[in-house]
């Protein structure tokens, strides 16, 4: 009995990895450049597109991990430069009406290039056995998800504390003006952040592929567990964005096994709750 | 506060008001000829009320986000509420028509005021998610619901009751012509009823609310109670177009209250033209007559949803009616010059 529920929130660990990986990006553009992107799920969907499309044409899923996320990288620097550069200093309904309309073409264009029926990926070959301690099994897969979502989360907190780069991040996010005015090309750190925020939801993306495989209408699902996240934790935190993750993710789990039907439910109410009780979030600041 | 979490959705829709304003007689006239003309133009009168209840649906938007400069994703739930609740009740009560439709306007209305009462204690971004999250929360509740709402697969065989008064049957509604005349008449009396409400002191008070809040508030109104009756008002006339889609199809789908219908609606009104009751009939005609040619052609039409609404948000914000508003004043200006040549 017991070890259900360790199942359960192991699981719930992984997808809180999955879902902070999502939301880090999103909190990270929001917080440097005050933009609010609601195309970021479609490019979580991108990500396990391209993850899809890389296993079957290689059979070399570590490939697509680099690939993938590079690929929905470079597709953000492109749009950040040639649009969303432009909306930048509009009122945020005008952001999300042209990042609205941006996810509704990627997801035509998905289904355009991969059909409307969902596609699976297989696990890769070197982690599809289980792990043993004592009675306790566990995939190997998702194993290797919580460890590798963890680097990647130790890394990207590296970038963000201990580099230049990271530090004009941070300092952008509180005055652009004052980072811009100590010589920084605030336009290309602007572009290079946007990208990488996405490239993130790419990786995201890429990591769920094994285990949810790739769904063209998986984006607006996506976007409102990554918002969900992003206001329980507190928009432009870091440290937010992981803690909320991982509650939401073990949350939602537990749920799936008491009373599934409820389990979507309550995240979203959640979300409510919070954003009336604590408008900033768990760990935002005002 | 950021000035820029404050600023309401207004871009370019002020001169296409104003102008609105000047000859609300001539736009009420074309809006009936446009009523009149649809179901002979249109290749059905399916398709024609189709575009009337997405019309209605917008009208409702549109008192949100272009006169009150509110954003709201919630619109689904009031039309997805208002077409189980019309449905409900003629299968489960058997109730006639005005009653069906009345208790979808109330049920949309009071969801509404729910939605909106908690919705508007956040400004800004904060406000668009909670929207978003409330509908969401409809979503799972309503598949949850599945013995009342069938879940996935929707409710069946809605019926569609004759106009009847007394128990005495006027008129039989079973052709699609005959349930565009109701739609039509609904549709008529809901638009000059909109166009009461923003004439009025009332309608004043959310347009400068949509201006400037925070200045709005510095006058004395209570710019909350004002924003709380705008949603009000637009959940009622969304919950009544959601009761007659369901009595048009004779099914209310699960998808009546995603969020993709919320984006769908709130699409149609900006293409349209966000601050003109015109625009929303623009808008709706425009998407529902583009899908209906275009998904047989190409079933991934939507991509071209997708480039406009970024294009009419870049470079057109009066929508297809601010569009056609500048159209007319070049032409305006240039016969003027044309005289002055002369």
């Amino acid at each position: 009995m017991l070890n259900v529920y360790l199942f359960q929130i192991l699981n719930g660990l992984g997808l809180g990895m999955i879902y902070f990986l999502i939301s880090v990006g999103l909190t990270l553009i929001f917080g440097l450049l005050n933009f609010v992107n609601f195309a970021h799920g479609a490019f979580f969907l991108l990500g396990s597109y391209l993850c899809y499309t890389t296993v079957t044409l290689t059979g070399n899923f570590w490939l697509s991990l680099l690939l993938a996320p590079l690929a929905v990288g470079l597709l953000a620097w492109l749009l950040e430069r040639s649009l969303i550069r432009r909306i930048y200093h509009l009122p945020h309904t005008f952001q999300i009406l042209v990042t609205l309309g941006i996810a509704l073409i990627i997801q035509e264009v998905s289904i355009m290039l991969w059909g409307p029926v969902g596609k699976s990926v297989p696990t890769p070959e070197l982690l599809r056995g289980i792990v043993r301690l004592g009675h306790f099994a566990y995939p190997q897969y998702r194993l290797f998800l919580i460890g590798f979502a963890a680097l990647v989360a130790v890394a990207l907190w590296l970038l963000l504390e201990r580099t230049r780069f990271g530090a004009l991040v941070r300092a952008g996010s509180e005055s652009t003006e004052t980072v811009s005015l100590l010589g920084t090309n605030i336009f290309r750190l602007f572009s290079v952040t946007f990208a990488l925020g996405v490239a993130l939801a790419g990786l995201a993306g890429v990591l769920s592929a094994p285990l949810r495989g790739a769904n063209p209408f998986l984006g607006p699902e996506i976007l409102g567990v990554a918002f969900v996240v992003v206001v329980i934790g507190g928009m432009g935190s870091f440290g937010g964005a992981l803690a909320a993750g991982l509650m939401v993710g073990v949350v939602q789990s537990l749920m799936a096994s008491l009373w599934p039907q409820g389990s979507s439910l309550m995240i979203y109410a959640a979300m409510a709750v919070v954003i009336l009780l604590r408008p900033y979030g768990l760990f935002g600041r005002a | 506060m950021n000035p820029k979490l404050t600023t309401p959705a207004r871009g370019d829709s002020r001169p296409a008001n104003a102008i609105f304003r000047r000859r609300p007689a001539a736009t009420t006239l074309a809006m009936l000829a446009v009523v009149i003309a649809l179901p002979l133009v249109v290749p059905s009168a399916t398709l024609a009320c189709e575009i009337l209840i997405f019309a209605m649906a917008v009208l409702g938007c549109n008192l949100l986000l272009g006169y009150t400069g509110l954003l709201s994703f919630g619109q689904a739930i009031f039309f997805g509420s208002g077409a189980y609740v019309a449905a409900l009740a003629m299968i489960h009560w058997q109730v006639g028509l005005f009653t069906a439709l009345l208790l979808a306007a109330a049920a949309g209305g009071l969801l509404a005021l729910l939605v909106g009462a908690l919705a508007i204690r956040r400004t800004g971004i904060y406000f668009v998610m909670l929207t978003l999250a409330l509908t969401q929360m409809a979503y799972f509740i309503a598949y949850t619901l599945s013995d009342w709402t069938g879940g996935d697969n929707g409710l069946l065989d809605v019926p569609r009751p004759p106009l009847a008064i007394g128990g005495f049957t006027l008129f039989d509604l079973a052709s699609p012509l005959a349930f565009y005349g109701l739609v039509a008449v609904l549709f008529v009396l809901l638009y000059l009823g909109a166009r009461r409400v923003i004439d009025s002191a009332f309608g004043s008070t959310l347009l400068a609310i949509r201006e400037n809040e925070a200045r709005a508030a510095a006058v004395g109104y209570d710019t909350r109670h004002f924003k709380i009756l705008a949603f009000a008002l637009s959940g009622a006339v969304t919950g009544l177009a959601g009761a007659l889609y369901a009595m048009l199809l004779n099914f209310a789908p699960l998808s009546n209250i995603e969020l993709p219908m919320s984006e769908q609606i709130l699409i149609m009104t900006i293409i349209g033209g966000t601050g003109s009751l015109f625009g929303s009939l623009l808008g709706a005609g425009t998407i529902v007559i583009l899908g209906d040619l275009l998904s047989a052609l190409w079933p991934r039409w939507m991509l071209l949803l997708g480039v406009a609404l970024i294009a009419v948000v870049m470079f057109m914000r009066g929508g297809l009616w601010g569009g056609l508003e500048s159209l007319g004043r070049r032409r305006a200006g240039a016969a003027r010059k044309a005289q002055e040549d002369a």
